[in-house]
């Protein structure tokens, strides 16, 4: 859990979309619980993040077709909903990838030349 | 194509929301087990594991939420859950829904109906090609205050040659013609036109071809053509029409066109639609030629303006052209007549005279509607008083005051759709009757029918009238205070007074509506109990008219009544013959605009009088008629001097004349019998004066008129006047022979009771004041309904008060008086804003009275005398209950 007193990151508007889909193609299929532990993991206590708002992303991407949810088991034996990347997901992970990467880069540069 | 993906998943969800929301809550649920599993296998105790999962989850039901606005359109959701909960309430209350959806299919209908009458007749163009540009081209005599007199060709030629405003102009000239060469000889209706009158419409045949300007002759053109109607009926609609030969008036023509069934002459026509088309160069026989400029025979003409020009720049030019015929032929346009040129929208023409009406009743029905959606506000706040701790507990849940406000307005709009619908459904089925009570001589009304327009008005007023009646009470039901009315819908409190009183201003508002319209159908009924008195000059019990077509050939040889012998001798033969029928007692004849009631050509004849200093200078004018001697007698018009016409007055005699009432009182001041009045290049000299006859309808104003002996010239209509039968149906018949016994050429037609002619002049006067009175009835009846509502309501709620003041010793009378005031402060008040609204809107349909002033005392005492009655009686009856209610019983309830 983040503790007081350091700064936290709230997760950029439409970001979260991105960071979903690369934990799934990375890990594999992973319920909203498993995203979310990944992503703290990850991010240590810098991000601040309810788990609840992942709902969202996962209805907006599934609803786009980039992921798929399906009912299974976990090794403990508790159902869960998992989601897997489609291949939609795939190209447009690609394709956004990119645009964030071009979208820094520049960003890096025109904060470069204020400083 | 992702979007498209989305929005369709996102409609889904709107109609499986329940699936939708089993399976977020598993997915929630699953995710906060795998969290305590998490925390508990951290070392935690399964109490502290599931607190800690909560925490780290974050709010469940705000991330529900937030899954509920990703995954569907949100307002659409809601809506679609708004109107699934209104069906069901709405079906909860069957008695509330049936009378609401009546209501309001009612008041819609009524609007839908009347509006669809007046889109067609005053909204849509006429259906011509750049309607607007069409005109009529009166003259007028302002001099003498004679308008529309008629034109001559010269000045016609003018109009066209040296006018220059104009693309096309044609002559327009309605005539009663005999029709032979089809299956029986009829009396048709035949319109004379220049050749150019279907180019100045922009008018094309379905068969064959229209005349064109090509095909303009000094007199007939020998090519006519014919409506769809006669084509139909006379000719069995037979294919090879084209180049047949009918006989017109004992004139020869050829069929070259038939018109398409929708065309119509976009002008007054004599009885009904044109049914001949025949162009005419008016200078060669039968008109004089050369023609003469001082001889008015064309009755006018309509015609197209050019383009780009406005009607005031077209009537600045030509009053100056006016102003200088007037120089160059001083004789023909004397400066005391001040002959002028005028143009008016044939549009405004054809429609002008039912304007009023419409409007007036559009107004009407459309304070109806505004009744009927305060009445409905009223309902609903009657309802939403009773759903007031409802309303308490969802916002007590956490609904917000827009969510509420949107809830109840779904209901209402839903309500009023179903109104809506309910009424372009009985108007669909009951399309063909309603048009079936229309007056018959109400212009363009074949052009009634739905059309876009009025089906998207259908949808707008449904809405609006949902909108504007839902609004107020679910803003008011919404303010609410949960506190408070939790509470309080456990026993009767004060926010129900605070309910009523907003019921009773709606009321007030329905009171004072009511009185409007109640002043408008008083207003209308007084004036036709007015024509109905009005004295119409004659008897018309027992009178019988039937009228006869004499030919007008072009050949002035041909013409068997050119001359007054023969128009006499005719006229006597006829005379005998129909004296004899069993059952007639006397019998007279009419010529020319004799007979009452009946649309007159209406051009005015001038005249001077030679021993008045001012008659070079002054002009005169007057309608003009010709009767047989025998006329005002069968008429029962009492003589009020000098003498009636007899067999004596001749051609052979002095040229005499008959005068109205209104024509001496007009213009001899006094001195009458044995006065000269001069017209038509001759001395006539006045031997009576007459009472007046109402010719032009039973509730018009007398015009002056003069008669002249129907001996002493030619005539072209004639009419059998026969006194002593009151059935006409057994007469046609027996006219019919005797008139072809004397000459088989002759049509007869329209043989009709007197009484059904005053019948049909009245139809628009009857059909707006029965409209208006089912208005006001329907008014009055809402008015009552809502009082009766807010009284019963108010005295429910006091029960208990006036059980304490009975137990305390008030009389029956004291309860009664108490529960009554309220009632009758809520009726006065309605009344006074009424009457003062009434008074100023009454002033709009001053056109549509007869003989009554817009501020007619007697409607503006009865009226609101009625609605008090009515209104008290709505009161009286909850009061009587309020007495009889056993003071125990209130106490213990």
């Amino acid at each position: 859990m983040p503790s007081e007193g350091k700064p936290r990151l709230q997760i950029l508007q439409g970001t979260l979309d991105l960071v979903v889909l690369r934990t799934l193609r990375s890990l594999g299929p992973r319920h909203a619980y498993g995203i979310a532990a990944r992503l703290e993991q990850v991010s240590g206590d810098l991000l601040k993040l309810n788990q609840g708002t992942l709902y969202p992303a996962l209805v907006r991407l599934e609803q786009q077709g980039r992921i798929k949810g399906k009912w299974d088991t976990t090794e403990n034996g508790r159902e869960a909903k998992y989601y897997a990347i489609t291949k939609a997901g795939l190209k447009a992970l690609g394709e956004e990838t990119q645009r964030w990467r071009q979208l820094s880069g520049l960003m890096e540069k025109l904060l470069g030349e204020e400083s | 194509m992702r979007h498209c993906r989305r929005l369709f998943a996102k409609l889904k969800n709107l109609f499986r929301r329940a699936h939708a929301e089993r399976e977020l809550n598993r997915e929630v649920s699953a995710h906060l087990t795998l969290l305590e599993d998490e925390f508990q296998s951290r070392g935690m105790s399964p109490d502290e594991a599931r607190i800690e999962a909560r925490r780290a989850y974050g709010g469940v039901e705000q991330a529900k939420q937030l899954h509920r606005e990703e995954r569907s359109i949100l307002w659409l959701e809601e809506t679609v859950a708004d109107l699934r909960f209104a069906c069901r309430s709405l079906l909860k209350t069957p008695g509330f829904t049936t009378v609401a959806v009546l209501t309001l299919a009612l008041g819609i209908g009524a609007n839908i109906a009347i509006f669809t009458v007046v889109n067609a007749v005053l909204l849509r163009p006429l259906p011509f090609q750049h309607p607007e540009r069409l005109v009529r081209v009166f003259d007028d005599l302002k001099g003498a205050g004679a308008k529309d007199v008629g034109m001559s060709e010269p000045e016609f030629e003018d109009l066209r040659d040296r006018s220059g405003v104009f693309d096309n102009i044609s002559v327009i000239f309605p005539l009663s013609t005999a029709l032979s060469g089809g299956n029986h000889p009829e009396r048709i209706e035949l319109l004379m036109t220049s050749a150019d009158y279907f180019q100045l419409l922009g008018a094309q045949a379905e068969l064959g071809r229209v005349y064109e300007p090509r095909d303009a002759r000094p007199g007939f053109t020998e090519s006519v053509v014919i409506s769809d109607g006669l084509w139909k009926r006379q000719f069995g609609g037979d294919p090879h029409i084209l180049g047949r030969r009918i006989r017109v008036d004992e004139d020869g023509y050829t069929i070259v066109g038939v018109m398409p069934p929708d065309f119509r002459h976009p002008g007054q026509t004599l009885a009904g639609d044109v049914e001949l088309w025949a162009a005419c160069g008016f200078a060669a026989d039968p008109l004089p030629s050369p023609p003469v400029r001082a001889q008015r025979l064309l009755p006018g003409a309509m015609a197209r303006l050019k383009p780009g020009l406005t009607i005031q720049q077209a009537q600045q030019h030509l009053d100056a052209l006016a102003a200088q015929l007037a120089q160059t032929y001083p004789k023909e346009y004397p400066a005391s007549s001040r002959w002028s040129l005028r143009l008016e929208p044939v549009e405004q023409t054809l429609t002008g005279s039912v304007r009023p009406t419409l409007v007036v009743l559009l107004a009407a029905v459309g304070l109806v509607l505004l009744m009927v959606a305060v009445n409905m506000a009223s309902l609903l706040v009657a309802r939403s008083s009773a759903r007031i701790r409802e309303l308490a507990i969802r916002q007590a849940l956490g609904a917000s005051r827009t969510r509420l406000v949107r809830q109840l307005l779904t209901e209402s709009v839903l309500l009023s759709l179903i109104g809506g619908l309910a009424a372009m459904l009985v108007l669909a089925l009951t399309k063909g009757s309603l048009l079936a009570l229309m007056p018959s001589d109400l212009p363009r009304l074949s052009e009634v029918h739905f059309d876009a327009r009025a089906l998207s008005l259908a949808c707008v007023l449904s809405l609006l009238t949902g909108i504007l009646f839902g609004l107020t009470p679910s803003l008011h039901a919404s303010s609410t205070d949960p506190n408070r009315d939790l509470k309080e819908g456990t026993r009767g409190g004060t926010s129900s007074l605070r309910q009523n009183r907003f019921r009773s201003a709606l009321v007030a508002t329905e009171i004072a509506l009511s009185v409007v319209l109640l002043s408008g159908a008083g207003l209308l009924v007084h004036s036709f109990w007015n024509t109905l008195r009005a004295n119409p000059g004659f008897d018309p019990n027992g009178l019988i008219v039937a009228r006869i077509w004499i030919p007008f050939p072009n050949n002035p040889a041909m013409n068997r009544y050119r001359t007054a012998p023969a128009i006499a001798g005719f006229t006597r033969e006829i005379l005998r013959r129909v004296r004899a029928l069993p059952g007639i007692e006397e019998a007279a004849m009419g010529g020319d605009n004799s007979v009452p009631l009946v649309t007159n050509t209406g051009n005015q004849t001038a005249f001077s009088l030679p021993d008045q200093s001012d008659s070079a200078v002054k002009q005169r004018s007057a309608e003009s008629a010709s009767v047989s001697p025998e006329f005002f007698q069968v008429l029962r018009t009492p003589l009020l001097r000098g003498r009636f016409f007899t067999e004596a007055d001749t051609d052979k005699t002095k040229p005499v004349v008959i005068v109205n009432e209104s024509l001496a009182k007009q213009y001899l001041l006094g001195r009458d019998v044995g006065r000269i009045m001069n017209f038509g290049g001759a001395d006539w000299e006045i031997v009576g004066v007459i009472a007046d006859l109402r010719d032009d309808g039973l509730d018009t104003k007398v015009a002056p008129r003069f008669y002249r002996p129907l001996y002493q010239g030619p005539a072209n209509e004639m009419a059998i006047f026969l006194r002593g039968a009151s059935d006409s149906s057994g007469l046609k018949q027996a006219v019919t022979g005797i008139v072809q016994a004397v000459d088989p050429d002759l049509p007869v037609y329209g043989v009709r009771t007197m009484r059904e002619m005053m019948a049909t002049s009245l139809a628009r006067r009857r059909f707006s004041l029965s409209l208006m009175a089912v208005f006001g009835a329907l008014a009055l009846f809402l008015a009552s309904i809502g009082i009766y509502g807010v009284m019963a309501y108010a005295v429910s709620q006091r029960a208990q008060e006036f059980s304490i003041r009975m137990a305390l010793g008030a009389q029956p009378r004291d309860i009664l008086l108490l529960s009554l005031r309220p009632g009758a402060i809520l009726t006065l008040t309605g009344v006074a804003l009424g009457l003062a609204a009434a008074q100023g809107a009454t002033h709009l349909m001053a056109s549509l009275l007869f003989g009554v002033s817009p501020s007619d005392p007697m409607t503006f005492v009865g009226v609101p005398i009625a609605l008090a009655s009515v209104a008290l009686l709505a009161c009286w009856i909850p009061a009587q209950r309020a007495v009889r209610i056993p003071p125990v019983a209130a106490l213990r309830s």
